[in-house]
């Protein structure tokens, strides 16, 4: 049996990029405070296409904010 | 609270007052068993399928207009819920009152509509609390 975990630098880079707040960041890739409430908290992994918005925002590559861990 | 959360909030409350109105209304005519009661069924049965047929075609915008891709992810797992709820509803309906009536009853033709109507006002309230419930199970992490 596996289970899979994404972990994610979000509330990092938010505060490392002029502590964001978390509505300013939701309103720059378009989605709800709440989203990104659920990403931070490891309750929601978000879309490719939504990944790469966040990780364009901070200015680093995906892998800097999301990391996939596989523990079998 | 996100459009989801209101667009919830919206439909339980109309679901439950028509439900309410639907269900004192009905209950009344029953009651009353007057002559003619039948017009009076299908003329609010017409009204209630003619209105569900404008909402459902001639909507403007998607009914997942504005919702990200978490709420529109929610949606879809309520939705699932929903169609459960109505599957439930609908045997319930159709099975309870063959086993309490027994086999060689009949109901009236005009009931048959008012059991749809119920059956989508269940899905629909049980498709409304869902996505409330999943939406406040998330809510309780915030900044």
């Amino acid at each position: 049996m596996s289970s899979d975990r994404l972990s994610n630098k979000v509330r990092r880079l938010r505060f490392d990029n002029g502590e964001l707040t978390q509505q300013q960041l939701a309103d720059r890739v378009g989605v709800t405070r709440q989203t990104i409430i659920a990403i931070e908290a490891g309750k929601y992994a978000p879309s490719l296409p939504l990944a790469f918005k966040l990780a364009r925002t901070f200015g680093v590559s995906i892998e800097e904010v999301f990391e996939y861990e596989n523990e079998r | 609270m996100t459009k989801l959360q209101k667009s919830a909030w919206f439909n339980l409350i109309a679901v439950s007052m028509c439900a309410i109105v639907g269900g004192v209304g009905f209950s009344l005519l029953s009651l009353l068993n007057a002559k003619g009661i039948h017009l009076i069924f299908i003329f609010f049965i017409v009204g209630s399928l003619t209105g569900l047929g404008i909402c459902v075609f001639y909507r403007k915008k998607s009914p997942e207009a504005g919702f990200d891709e978490r709420e529109r992810m929610i949606n879809k797992r309520a939705f699932g819920m929903a169609a459960c709820a109505l599957t439930i509803f609908l045997a319930c309906i159709c099975i309870i009152p063959f086993f309490v009536l027994g086999g060689q009853n009949v109901i009236k033709v005009y009931y048959l509509p008012l059991i749809f109507l119920g059956t989508l006002f269940a899905a629909q309230f049980v498709h409304s609390v869902a996505i409330l419930v999943m939406c406040a199970l998330e809510d309780d992490d915030e900044q």
